[in-house]
């Protein structure tokens, strides 16, 4: 970090250290009051408190679940409302208000009557300043059916509007154009690189270690950034301060467990999860040697322990391992894992001023290892970012609100490492470290302007610097390519500054409230991204290489503009709204016609540079409440690049541009222990490049590809996935287990995965000259290879 | 490598293969395809000229017998002029004692339908192949049982250095996709100096012949990208599909060109398998 920026982080620092102090002043006039869960004296962050008789200036309870309205004449009666609790009403006097009360709502028996999300309130997407902002509760997560029975975040994540997958049971995320990395994926402020298992089929979360997971579709607050598409901010799940629980499941291809509860006192709890698959077992079973000696598994470990250090601090530390290992016959092994952690400290000045500190630490890395006696090697990478964030939060009556802060990361891209092993012809490879630190300063204000009318206001400004230890190079002309000699090869040492950006990131977004059930709200907002991925393959893998912006890599830049209608009825038991946007990128990357990035220290002469742009409008008719909850969305986009050397430098879609998409999702409760789950989607097919021929060429048939990219599409893609769920309703036992069978593909539709265009021999398909005899006939053929129809799966959940 | 692993997926997870029909556009005009060899064997020159047809459809290759073919040697005014022959179903020099040195570089000119495509190479020298030994292995990870083959050499250049290994055997060239085997400095060549075991699982009596070729970039380039397109699944883990870049050009005409041009050094090995 440069001297300067540490000199202007500390004024500001204390600039607001100072205003704050001037917060301490106590207001008499205020009642002072903590919402709490009668059951588990969790604390009830978002609950309603207002004056019976004076409901239009109510407040909400904070995430301490604390509160404070103004108290004026006393006697007076007290309304505490929160969703899913029943409502309290309590005459406050005069003692009353000497101290602060504590006040426990009983959670309404979710049984026939309502199912009720709780995780919103009933108008938040009328009144809320957000737009491309969605929030799935993980109740309603934990209700969709799932491939092989595994509750999948980023699958359910999926069925929303705007955004795509990337294929048949691929869990990876393509919010409003953009590509997987542009998505912040983030465990309590940590960032992931790689949230993925089995190459994408599954996604690193256990549902149960889950609090609650936001969706920003792009327009994210001032105070996160860093990746130009998305952020998913999962939040693990506190533990309870009064007794020991748990819960879990055993389902077809993995089992999960999780216990929480208080930790030595009410003062502190803890929360653990661990999740591991079991394919290797079933491996074992065959009787195929090749098949049995090969794994094939994953597992997750998460825990999250939280310190209460008096009235205004809160500690938490949280903490992710994941890994996934693929072994083939004894020899070949590959693996990979994250290894996540956040420290957190939150401090409370007073009801109108906070602080939060978040220090993480983030690694990924992948290990390949091929025991050979003459090629054998291992192949190893690891990459790591490390930051700390520090916002202030000040509240300015009930209208203005503001934050600030600084936000530092510290990229380390270790070298890519191949080592061969004792006795390998193999020589070793080992390229240069790359490091980067992106300092960030940030600040934003909420503001209702009128009762009807309310703006958020932010800038994020990112300094970035490319720093040694490392190794750049020059090239002939400057421009670096596969066939320009290299002309210098420039060492830095540590700290050193190799390459500096900064860009200002600005955003804004206003809500109009036409009436209580209706809102339009209109959104701008400017993204940098720094890291990225070089690949042009449209799944991610686990050895994808991620790059740094550098002297001949500059960071890529999105600006979105988006315009929503919102619209409630029926008591907010219904939601419709519909949301435009249009997206603009900047130096986006393909690599070359063959290109190789894996082992090379000059990824930049692999990389084309271009631009992009998405457009879309998302509807979506959802259902909160009631016996029957669910969604029904519709998305129409287009996503576009164009890149000079890729599709001779005309626009193109990429693989995931899907204009049409249509999702429902259902779940109805037909008893408290009966409840069924129901999910429908649809969307135009890949955008992909059929052969228009084909050649001959080194003896071999070759398909024949357009100049053109992905011109061609898939058949649209549907499916429908179903699943039943019974639940023991004995309240009298501790031990509630309940069954879920869901089946995915419900009718049986085979959805291509991947289209292999070649030569058909004798008719068959399957031919093998060892085993079908010579040769009679060969012609061309398509050939579809699909991956699950009609997949049943049951599991076995249970709590304590 | 990524095919292994979606394959070694796929089959836990039992997907399946139907044989299905789409809807797939056509060519429009003629697209000739032109491949040009030319090394320092004679046997091996030749220039062969084919139109590309419709994916489907399922006549031969139409071969082109009417263009006018020739390599000059660049820098002087020497032309080496080929005419076509229907035996190999190529054009073959005229003169088939000359033949390409090293240090030259040769510029390949096919001149059809009014369009005149052009592409050069550089001879390069040869690598040092010294002999080729044989083992009788048992069944190992990845590797069938049988006779295996070691070639072993040196090579002691900095640059240009690509290569491909052909293998004869029986007199049939093994040329599935799966039987491609190039390489480059990448892993560095301690292993050809110990001994370079080819992939194939030979059997008692088999007569081998090794072929090596070096090369420039452009048609190592073109048959590396060949191979990717032959096991690309098109699949969401592989790279968009695109023709291999080829390093002829049409210097005058409209028409499209495929293919490509290899100037080589040709070093060749037999060994016949016998009982150990």
């Amino acid at each position: 970090m440069s001297s300067s920026l540490l000199k202007s982080n500390l004024i500001i620092f204390c600039l607001y250290c100072f205003s704050i102090s001037r917060l301490y002043g106590q207001d008499a006039a205020f009642f002072k009051g903590q919402v709490l869960d009668v059951t588990n004296s969790e604390l009830l962050p978002g609950a309603s408190i207002y004056w019976e008789d004076e409901i239009s200036t109510g407040v909400i309870s904070d995430l301490n679940g604390d509160f404070q309205i103004k108290k004026e004449k006393l006697p007076r009666r007290l309304v505490i409302s929160f969703v899913g609790f029943e409502k309290t009403i309590r005459e406050i006097t005069e003692k009353d208000a000497i101290k602060t009360q504590k006040f426990f709502l009983k959670p309404i028996e979710l049984s026939l009557e309502e199912v009720i999300i709780r995780d919103r309130r009933p108008d938040e997407q009328i009144k809320n300043l957000e737009t491309g902002k969605v929030t799935i509760p993980i109740e309603t997560i934990k209700n969709i059916p799932a491939l092989f029975g595994e509750v999948d975040l980023f699958r359910s994540l999926q069925l929303l509007p705007g955004v795509q997958s990337a294929g048949e049971g691929t869990g990876g995320l393509f919010v409003r154009g953009g590509s997987a990395d542009q998505n912040l994926i983030q465990i309590d402020g940590a960032p992931v690189y790689n949230a993925s298992h089995f190459f994408g089929f599954f996604s690193v979360f256990n549902p149960d270690a889950l609090e609650k997971v936001d969706l920003y579709k792009g327009n994210m607050p001032a105070s996160f950034g860093g990746r130009l598409s998305s952020l998913i901010d999962v939040s693990l799940r506190e533990g309870n301060n009064k007794q020991i629980r748990g819960e879990g499941g055993i389902g077809t291809i993995s089992s999960r467990f999780t216990l929480d509860g208080p930790l030595f006192s009410e003062k502190s709890t803890f929360a653990i999860s661990a999740r591991r698959t079991y394919a290797d077992v079933f491996l074992r079973l065959s009787s195929n040697p090749d098949v049995k000696n090969n794994k094939l598994n994953f597992h997750d470990l998460s825990a999250k322990f939280a310190f209460r250090l008096g009235d205004k601090d809160k500690l938490t530390f949280s903490t992710y391992q994941g890994s996934d290992f693929l072994g083939l016959e004894s020899s070949f092994g590959l693996g990979w894992s994250n290894f996540v952690n956040s420290l957190k400290w939150n401090h409370s000045y007073d009801k109108d001023a906070y602080f939060d500190l978040d220090a993480y630490h983030s690694i990924y890395n992948y290990k390949i290892e091929f025991d050979d006696p003459e090629n054998g090697f291992e192949w190893k990478n690891q990459l790591s970012e490390t930051g700390i964030k520090a916002q202030w939060t000040l509240l300015r009556g009930e209208n203005l609100q503001t934050y600030w802060g600084v936000h530092s990361q510290f990229y380390h891209f270790a070298p890519v490492a191949l080592i061969p092993a004792s006795g390998s012809n193999i020589q070793s490879i080992d390229t240069n470290p790359k490091n980067g630190v992106l300092n960030n300063l940030f600040a934003g204000m909420t503001y209702e302007i009128s009762p009807k009318l309310s703006t958020e206001a932010g800038l994020r400004w990112g300094i970035f610097n490319q720093i040694g230890k490392g190794v750049d190079y020059s090239y002939a002309g400057g421009i670096p390519g596969p066939d320009v000699t290299v002309t210098d090869t420039l060492n830095y040492g540590t700290f050193d500054k190799i390459k500096f950006y900064q860009g200002l990131e600005p955003r804004i977004a206003f809500r109009y409230l036409i009436n209580p059930q209706f809102s339009i709200k209109a959104a701008y907002n400017r993204n940098f991204q720094y890291v990225q991925i070089a690949t042009n393959s449209s799944a991610g893998l686990p050895i994808d290489r991620w790059i740094l912006a550098g002297t001949y890599v500059p960071p890529i830049r999105s600006d979105q503009v988006s315009l929503g209608f919102f619209h409630n009825f029926n008591q907010d038991k219904w939601e419709f709204s519909v949301e435009t946007y249009y997206k603009d990128f900047k130096n986006i990357i393909d690599l070359r016609n063959g290109a190789s990035v894996l082992f090379t220290d000059n990824v930049e002469t692999e990389l084309l540079v271009g631009k992009g742009w998405a457009y879309g409008a998302e509807f979506l008719l959802r259902k909160n409440q009631g016996k029957t909850t669910g969604w029904l969305a519709y998305t129409y986009s287009r996503t576009w690049r164009q890149i000079d050397g890729v599709s001779q430098g005309q626009k193109y879609n990429p693989r995931y541009d899907r204009p049409n998409d249509l999702t429902f999702v259902l779940n109805h409760e037909f008893s408290g222990s009966w409840s069924a789950g129901l999910t429908f989607v649809y969307s135009t097919g890949q955008a992909v490049s059929f052969p228009i021929g084909s050649y001959q060429s080194d003896r071999q048939n070759v398909p024949l590809y357009s100049d053109f990219r992905n011109e061609d599409r898939y058949p649209n893609y549907h499916r429908m996935d179903a699943s039943v769920t019974w639940r023991n309703t004995n309240k009298g036992r501790r031990w509630r287990g309940s069954w879920n069978a869901s089946i995915y593909n419900l009718y049986g539709r085979k959805n291509p995965f991947a289209y292999t265009f070649g030569d058909v021999i004798n008719d068959d398909i399957r031919y093998d000259s060892s085993t079908d005899g010579p040769v009679t006939s060969v012609r061309p053929g398509i050939i579809m290879t699909y991956l699950f129809t009609f997949l049943p799966s049951i599991t076995y959940n249970f709590e304590f | 490598m990524k095919n292994s692993w979606i394959l070694g997926l796929g089959l836990v997870i039992t997907s399946c293969q139907i044989e299905v029909d789409l809807p797939l556009a056509e060519i429009k005009g003629e697209i000739p395809v032109i491949e040009g060899v030319w090394t320092d064997n004679a046997i091996l020159n030749e220039v062969k000229v084919t139109l590309a047809k419709n994916f489907l459809d399922q006549e031969s290759y139409k071969i082109i017998k009417d263009s006018r073919v020739f390599i000059q040697v660049k820098g002087t005014e020497t032309i080496i002029p080929f005419s076509y022959n229907e035996t190999s179903q190529s054009y073959r020099p005229l003169n088939s004692d000359i033949l390409a040195k090293v240090g030259e570089t040769y510029e390949l000119i096919v001149e059809w339908k009014g369009n005149v495509f052009f592409a050069e190479g550089l001879m390069l020298e040869p690598p040092i192949l010294d002999s080729l030994t044989y083992q009788y292995e048992e069944k190992r990870p990845f590797r069938d049982e049988g006779y295996y083959i070691k070639a072993y050499g040196k090579i002691p250049f900095k640059e240009n250095n690509y290569y491909r290994i052909q293998i004869i055997e029986n007199d049939t060239l093994k040329n599935e996709p799966e039987d491609y085997f190039l390489f480059d400095d990448t892993f560095g060549f301690t292993f050809f100096e110990n001994g370079l075991e080819l992939g194939y699982a030979f059997e008692q009596d088999d007569r081998v012949r090794l072929i090596l070729y070096r090369m420039t970039r452009e048609p190592y380039n073109y048959l590396n990208q060949l191979l990717g397109l032959l096991f690309s699944d098109g699949g969401l883990f592989s790279p968009p599909p695109q023709n291999p870049d080829s390093n002829i050009k049409v210097v005058s005409g409209d028409s499209q060109v495929l293919g490509y041009f290899l100037v080589s050094p040709i070093l060749s090995e037999f060994v016949l398998i016998r009982e150990k």
